[in-house]
């Protein structure tokens, strides 16, 4: 069973969906809960019998589809897509067990079960047109969950979401087949799969084409900026679940695009345009977070703060080295335990007062302290507060993206000071200040189905703050054998560019003086150190 | 005087301007059916006629084809148009304009 | 000795945590009680711990890794040296102080355990922050004694003002914070380690422009926690959180924290003292500067706070011109009588109903006895007289400067202990002395519970004592760490004038001040003059500030998001619009009528074969037509 993980982890909530028409419909909450907790039990078993010591490729599955032309069902993950995946089977098991909805609950979770099959596909996928299935069945429950459940303006929402996304891809889908193109063209067959793509050196022309096609798909997915207007709409007018699978794991199949292609495909091209990409981050970063404090409606504040955050994973991974790329892909999970549950927390108050507008609220923190207290953490760790699992990855991505340019860097920083300044002001507007409005005066505190869904993602959210390191350890591998070392490997033939060169170095080489403090031989020796030079 | 090719080819395209013009104009929904199937045979000549100069019997097994498609298409679209004149008493083109957009 | 060390780390996290379980509920005494216990034992183990030191040891563990990536490799690590025990006796023996104190001041609050959970976390970050051995460690402190901060002085949150200081407070640290990590990120790139040890063993290997930056920006770093400025306004806004919060957080502790800095990495600032320099010389600045604003304020807390800004400004003179030692002594010798005088300044709060203005108390010395002589040995150790503690490190801090032959800043740090001594006892002047005002507003002042006094009683001591009692000892200790340099004037009678003089000035001060408030006559002529409205207006910074950054970047947001909808969004949806316009206006193609349509079929086809043919024209053509365009 363990050899077609990944396969059973895929199907197996698109047949319990298929087969959840034949159950009844009073008993299907309980149906679906099982069926998501039995998914994300499975993923965690796929943690359980993951090689940590290992950076490469694992559970590797392979079926020839189309032979004639090298597309295949080719599966396979590594540390980077492991916890991707354990995040959006655990996202969606919350999601489904915190479900307020009343209409049609029933459609609503057979949708959710599908949506989680594409997304354990797409990031369990190895070969580019199975990921690009999987890419675009994902928009099709997304599409149905905002047009059925959503707001006033969701078929607008809906509609813009679905065509804006896929026109970015369909340019990607492109690239894709000229990708296969040039791979047959060097090595005179057919291939999908990534890591035979890995091995193809391309001149920088193509690479430059190859690179932009590829970039519309990622960052319209992100979404980066000027691409990111779809996402407000979408964040409005989707139930709170819908909010909480795109914010949580829907964005980050860009920057895992990202991660996973781009950079290993095209190193020259990625060096050769983080200008570009990285000052439309920089944007993306500073913009998004004063148009947050504009918002007067909470949800939007969450939405846009979320695009913000976006900006600082894509200045990591555009860092091009460890730091920045271990960074970046850690903060690619903790953005998703973070929003997703802000996107909760959201839903909470939406539920009892069915307004988002915050002139709606003020003084919830004394009727509702609990509900008070975990937003104030949740927000905290949103601003990336040190011991909570944002900071790990902002710090590591600013780190990277430092030794690009300092100036990136410092623009790029102000990520934590607007960052501060809307959520503490969206904080202050409904936390503080006297209750005002009559309706707030006995709302109910947070109950036992909410804090179920809320109390888990906030233990995450520290613990992975305070110990990151079984995460970040098989990132930290994945990321030096599956990204950095082929593009080290790569830019230092001769179609590499000197640019390229100068930028990225070799990920297995490792000072001295940092080997002499090796994390292993010191860890837990309590030792007293009478030297006085341990200041 | 020998028939080449030629003169099989200018006839098609002779028959393909009829069976044009007979598309365009016709407001009868029967006639509309006989300009098709002069639009068709009009192919029919000339794909047999290149087939035979070409000695490739492609052609003509192609023309074996249209043949078969054009007596199914004529015998469904009877069958509809005879189905139309029992509903509406007329076959005139203006009327159907359910499709419209 | 370890296990003083966890104990002395964790026990302010336990007693948190366990108030915290309380938090929800209604005042229960044992929280309180827990919280002070689990401090007094945190101060015990510091102790011993000191007691370790003193007899040469040092001691270092590493918990367990935290952040390993790349080269990066970030422990959690605890280091006890010199330096280190003197900053967490400092934080233990005032925070225990604190937590005793606020059992009484928090009394009839009924979110009574929740502020013992917030201030045990604090003294937890702060403890962090001290005993870490890493920057980024420090960062975690530095971070975390931020929100608690934030929590804290937001503690009435139903205050708009309170939230308001808050939310300042927090976002202008952040500011700071941003210049810090950029600081740290230059050490990581030039170091490849952020542990203190590998820090100093690489540091001299460093060119003199990277160093710089480093030493630049840890030190923003630094000027946003200790509120230097110009990132001082939030300090006296800071003081709307309940007292004893302002006397652990914002006099003794948290906002030490950049001087602490400053002395931590002083292998580094001894390397640069062109920075070293400019550090001494804002610090001279904001000495004089926050002692100004202090002369005339009307509001008791926001009197020490500044109070606080101009002897954080000492510190950082001595810090910049290399005597840090004495910097930390001064640290130490104000973190004492300055939380006094808060605590002292809390008493008279309470028993005035939390009226802060010092003009309508007067004569209160008759009913609260206690506070009184609390509140103004502690001015008078803050005034720096002989034998109290702050003679010892506040004129060590003018010898420093005069010995280093800066005699601008002698002469600034000079006027400004004049200044130091005329407001802190016109404060308690005007509240201990004179006609008994507070009765024509019907106050009926009681004194705080014994309890309250009792507790407070050991910093009255330590504000006495500390100076000629631990000068030498510490001296000893921590010249193991920190440059030593005993800073003498050697010429006996410049000594002595120097010493006698600024006594006699001090005092003179002090007597100017009483007569000139004990009527508490205000001087309609003199307060309306420019100066007056410009110290009192606090120089105009905050509302300069807020026009100059608060205003525009709400406009700017408002902007952005405007630009959002009718440029970024509006564009995306132009192209869709195209679309759409298009199929409207051809749409009546598809007027359903077949012969029409057929028309328009043909009409394609022919389009279609026209350009086929005329393609093929061109293609056959090339040669001539390429011919014909040369031509």
């Amino acid at each position: 069973m363990i050899d077609h993980i990944l396969s059973i982890l895929i199907f197996f909530p698109l047949v319990a969906g298929v087969l959840g028409f034949m159950v009844n419909k009073d008993s299907f909450r309980a149906y679906g809960i099982a069926v998501a907790g039995i998914e994300f039990l499975l993923s965690l078993w796929l943690w359980y019998a993951f090689d940590n010591s290992n950076g490469g490729f694992q559970f590797v599955e392979m079926a020839a589809l189309v032979p004639a032309f090298g597309i295949s069902y080719q599966l396979g993950i590594d540390g980077i897509s492991l916890f991707i995946i354990i995040m959006s089977t655990l996202v969606t098991f919350i999601g489904i067990a915190s479900l307020t909805e009343t209409r049609n609950v029933k459609n609503m979770i057979i949708t959710l079960l599908v949506l989680e099959m594409t997304m354990v596909g797409v990031f369990a996928a190895m070969d580019a047109i199975l990921f690009y299935v999987f890419w675009e069945l994902s928009l099709v429950p997304m599409l149905y969950l905002i047009g059925a459940w959503g707001g006033p303006k969701r078929v607008y929402a809906s509609i813009k979401f679905f065509l804006y996304t896929f026109t970015g891809s369909l340019v990607m889908l492109v690239g894709m087949i000229f990708m296969a193109y040039l791979y047959q063209q060097a090595t005179g067959q057919w291939s999908f799969s990534f890591t035979e793509w890995y091995r193809v050196v391309l001149p920088m022309n193509y690479q430059l084409w190859l690179f932009a096609a590829f970039f519309l798909g990622f960052a319209i997915k992100v979404p980066m900026f000027p691409f990111h207007t779809w996402l407000p709409y979408a964040h409005g007018q989707a139930p709170t679940i819908g909010s909480v699978i795109l914010a949580a794991v829907l964005l980050k199949m860009g920057t895992y695009g990202f991660v996973r292609l781009s950079l290993p495909l095209f190193p020259d091209a990625s060096v050769f345009f983080i200008p570009l990409v990285v000052v439309l981050a920089l944007i993306m970063i500073v913009y998004t977070a004063m148009v947050a404090y504009a918002q007067e409606d909470i949800k939007q504040v969450v939405a846009y703060s979320s695009v913000s955050h976006m900006g600082v994973i894509i200045l990591g991974t555009f860092a091009l080295n460890i730091e920045g790329v271990s960074g970046s892909v850690f903060l690619m999970i903790g953005h998703g335990i973070v929003s997703g549950a802000l996107f909760l927390l959201v839903g909470v108050i939406y539920d009892r007062r069915h307004t988002k507008m915050m002139n709606e609220f003020g003084g919830l923190a004394s009727v509702m302290p609990r509900y008070a207290t975990i937003f104030g953490i949740m927000m905290m760790a949103s601003v990336g507060l040190p011991l909570t699992i944002n900071f790990v990855g902002e710090f590591l991505s600013l780190l990277g993206i430092y030794k690009v340019s300092m100036m990136y860097a410092l623009v790029g920083g102000l990520a934590i000071i607007v960052g501060a300044i809307y959520m503490l002001a969206a904080y202050k507007k409904v936390f503080f200040g006297n209750v005002t409005k009559r309706e707030n005066e006995n709302l109910p505190d947070v109950n036992r189905t909410e804090l179920y869904a809320l109390i888990p993602l906030t233990i995450i959210a520290i613990w992975l703050g305070v110990y990151p390191k079984p995460v970040l350890d098989p990132i930290d591998r994945s990321v030096r054998e599956n990204v950095l070392n082929i593009m080290y490997q790569k830019v230092n033939t001769e179609m590499g560019t000197p640019e390229a060169r100068a930028l990225i170095s070799d990920p297995y080489a490792i000072k001295e003086t940092i080997t002499a403090a090796a994390p292993e031989a010191k860890k837990h020796a309590a030792v007293a150190h009478h030297t006085p030079e341990a200041r | 005087m020998e028939i080449t090719l030629t003169h099989y080819l200018v006839l098609s395209t002779v028959l393909f301007a009829i069976g044009l013009v007979g598309v365009m104009r016709r407001k009868n929904l029967l006639m509309l059916f006989f300009a098709t199937e002069i639009l068709l045979n009009s192919v029919n000549i000339a794909l047999v006629a290149i087939s035979h100069y070409h000695g490739d019997f492609t052609g003509q097994l192609f023309a074996f084809f249209i043949i078969a498609i054009a007596a199914s298409e004529v015998a469904v679209g009877l069958g509809l148009l005879v189905l139309w004149f029992k509903r509406e008493n007329k076959i005139d083109l203006d009327i159907m304009t359910s499709m419209k957009g | 000795m370890e296990m003083y060390l966890y104990i002395a780390l964790f026990a302010p996290l336990v007693g948190s945590l366990t108030a915290a379980l309380f938090g929800a509920s209604k005042k229960t005494m044992f929280t309180g009680l827990f919280a002070s216990g689990m401090l007094f034992a945190s101060f015990v183990s510091s102790l011993l711990l000191l007691i370790g030191v003193l007899e040469g040891n040092t001691y270092h563990v590493e918990m367990m890794t935290w952040i390993a990536t790349g080269d990066l490799y970030v422990p959690f690590g605890f280091v006890v040296n010199e330096v280190t025990v003197t900053m967490m006796m400092v934080v233990t023996t005032v925070s225990t102080v604190v937590h005793v104190y606020s059992i009484g001041y928090m009394d009839h609050d009924k979110s009574f355990n929740r502020f013992f959970s917030y201030l045990s976390a604090f003294v937890f970050s702060m403890m962090v922050l001290v005993m870490s051995d890493n920057l980024l460690g420090l960062f975690i402190g530095w971070e975390g004694v931020g929100v608690c901060s934030w929590l804290l002085i937001g503690f009435w949150y139903h205050k708009e003002s309170a939230t308001w200081a808050a939310n300042e407070a927090f976002i202008m640290n952040r500011i700071a914070d941003l210049a810090m990590l950029i600081g740290i990120f230059i050490i990581y790139w030039n170091l490849g380690t952020l542990q203190y040890e590998g820090i100093f063993a690489g540091v001299n290997e460093l060119n003199h422009g990277v160093l710089t930056a480093a030493g630049i920006f840890l030190f923003v770093g630094a000027m946003g926690k200790s509120a230097q400025f110009p990132l001082h306004t939030w300090l006296a806004d800071a003081m709307e959180g309940p007292t004893p919060v302002s006397a652990l957080i914002h006099a003794a502790t948290m906002v030490t924290a950049g001087v602490y800095l400053v002395v931590r990495m002083n292998p580094l600032y001894d390397l640069i003292p062109d920075v070293g320099l400019f550090i001494a010389s804002l610090g001279a600045f904001v000495a004089m500067f926050a002692a100004t604003m202090a002369l005339v304020n009307r509001d008791m807390k926001r009197i020490i706070a500044y109070s606080t800004l101009s002897q954080l400004g000492y510190m950082f003179v001595a810090a910049g011109l290399g005597a840090y030692w004495v910097a930390l002594f001064h640290l130490m010798a104000h973190a004492f009588f300055k939380a006094l005088l808060f605590l002292g300044a809390g008493n008279v709060m309470h028993a005035m109903d939390n009226e802060l203005d010092p003009f309508k108390m007067g004569g209160l010395r008759k009913a609260m006895k206690g506070t009184f002589i609390m509140m103004t040995l502690a001015s008078v150790a803050l005034a720096g007289i002989f034998p109290f503690a702050g003679f010892f490190s506040k004129d060590l801090i003018l010898e420093v400067a005069f010995v280093e032959h800066h005699y601008i800043l002698y002469t600034v740090l000079l006027l400004t202990a004049g200044l130091t001594a005329f407001y802190s006892f016109r404060l308690v002047s005007l509240i201990f002395h004179g006609e008994e005002r507070y009765k024509l507003f019907g106050f009926h002042p009681h004194e705080a519970y014994k309890y309250m006094l009792v507790a407070m009683s050991p910093l009255l001591i330590l504000a006495i004592i500390a100076g000629f009692l631990f000068k030498g000892t510490y001296y000893e200790m921590v010249i193991a760490m920190l440059p030593a340099g005993e800073y003498h004037v050697h010429n006996q009678v410049v000594y002595w004038v120097m010493t006698i003089g600024t006594q006699l000035f001090v005092i003179a001060a002090i007597l100017f001040a009483y007569r000139k408030y004990e009527n508490a006559k205000i001087d309609l002529k003199v307060e309306s003059g420019f100066f007056y409205q410009l110290l009192f207006n606090q120089y105009y910074i905050p509302k300069l500030y807020d026009e100059l950054f608060s205003k525009p970047y709400v406009e700017l947001s408002k902007m952005m998001w405007k630009i959002d909808n009718a440029v970024v969004d509006a564009s995306v949806d132009g192209i869709a619009n195209v679309f759409y316009g298009t199929g409207n206006k051809t749409h009546t193609m598809q007027n359903g009528n077949l012969s029409s349509m057929l028309r328009w079929m043909v009409l394609g086809l022919v389009a279609l074969l026209v350009s086929a043919a005329v393609f093929i024209g061109i293609v056959t053509n090339a040669d001539a037509i390429m011919k014909l365009l040369g031509a």
